[in-house]
């Protein structure tokens, strides 16, 4: 099953997969084949979405999209897929995937709040756990948060002497 | 009781009362909240020392503040802090509410604490063993029984300007001021 399944990933999608042991896949996608691999691995039984994280290439002037499938079924062999994707990093826009996995939405949330990253159909693309709005999102490369901390915290004056 | 401290107890018996039945209500924030099970439980058992865990802060007297502060935990500190009744006392647990720990470029945390609440004590290190809560205590102890845990008083005297800091951390405040605003003049 395992070796069908590289094949059609390689063929069928234009993707190269990379096998990093026996149980643990990278697969590296173009960004607009994304959605298609995730509706074809949640059909091949890689129904848990796991995370969506965000990697920052400052240098290339990219974004890096990973998410991590695994699959629970019993009579399957026990995986996880990494699938990677790059977005340009002047334009941060993709494609929502709450429709395929529906626990997307918080991961997606964050990476909104922390990089920037917009998720086109994605239903409130609102703060999820910070309480103050920053220039950069601050999770990103060229975010200076000693600058920030210098100007925001430093700034504020002790107490101790005044009366 | 120590029959050594009786003419303390009868020179001033709020103070001496309040010493020793030190009810604390604990801000969980961090790693700091770790070192509070044992301590309260058989192990260590805090109530040797007239420490007990309060239901809510309207009944407490000492606030401890076991872990790093962000933006948004600063406003429960400050709202909880303010609920207290007086005499009240503050220690700061673990070095990150000292000055930031390994905290201290975050972007979130704030770094200093005691510029936005009074703070009596601190207990330094990352973590700190459970003893030094005694230690802690006893310090605190003394602190009182001199009369320079006043960070209550320190509070309502310069409240217009940790209210300044509270404001400038975290935007407008959505409570009103707990003291009046007041500025001393200089040379008062």
């Amino acid at each position: 099953m395992n070796k069908s399944l590289k094949k059609k990933l390689e063929s069928d999608f234009d993707s190269s997969v990379e096998i990093l042991e026996k149980n643990g896949w990278t697969i590296t996608a173009n960004k607009n084949q994304v959605l298609d691999i995730l509706r074809f691995l949640k059909g091949e039984g890689f129904d848990y979405l796991a995370l969506i994280s965000c990697v920052d290439w400052i240098e290339k002037g990219e974004f890096e999209l990973i998410y991590i499938l695994s699959s629970y079924l019993a009579d399957k062999e026990k995986m996880h897929l990494i699938l990677k994707t790059r977005i340009p990093r002047k334009k941060p826009d993709f494609e929502t995937t709450i429709h395929i996995f529906e626990n997307a939405e918080p991961y997606e949330r964050e990476l909104h709040e922390l990089f920037g990253v917009n998720f086109n159909g994605h239903p409130r693309l609102e703060p999820l756990f910070l309480d103050r709005n920053y220039k950069t999102p601050p999770f990103r490369k060229d975010f200076d948060t000693r600058k920030y901390v210098e100007e925001t915290f430093g700034s504020i004056k002790s107490v101790e002497g005044k009366k | 009781m120590d029959r050594n401290q009786i003419t303390k107890w009868i020179k001033n018996p709020k103070k001496m009362g309040s010493k020793y039945s030190l009810w604390a209500i604990y801000f969980c924030t961090g790693c700091g909240i770790i070192e509070i099970p044992p301590i309260l439980t058989s192990r260590w058992d805090a109530e040797r020392f007239g420490i007990k865990p309060a239901p809510s802060p309207r009944q407490a007297n000492l606030f401890l503040i076991t872990g790093y502060v962000t933006l948004k935990t600063l406003k429960a500190v400050v709202r909880t802090y303010e609920q207290m009744p007086d005499p009240k006392y503050t220690v700061g647990f673990g070095s990150c509410p000292i000055n930031g720990g390994m905290y201290w470029d975050s972007y979130n945390t704030i770094k200093k604490l005691d510029k936005y609440i009074p703070i009596d004590g601190w207990i330094a290190g990352c973590m700190p063993r459970p003893e030094s809560i005694f230690i802690a205590v006893t310090h605190l102890w003394t602190m009182i029984d001199k009369g320079i845990a006043d960070g209550y008083e320190k509070y309502k005297e310069k409240y217009f300007y940790y209210r300044k800091n509270q404001e400038k951390a975290l935007g407008e405040l959505d409570w009103p001021p707990l003291h009046p605003m007041k500025k001393k003049e200089e040379g008062q």
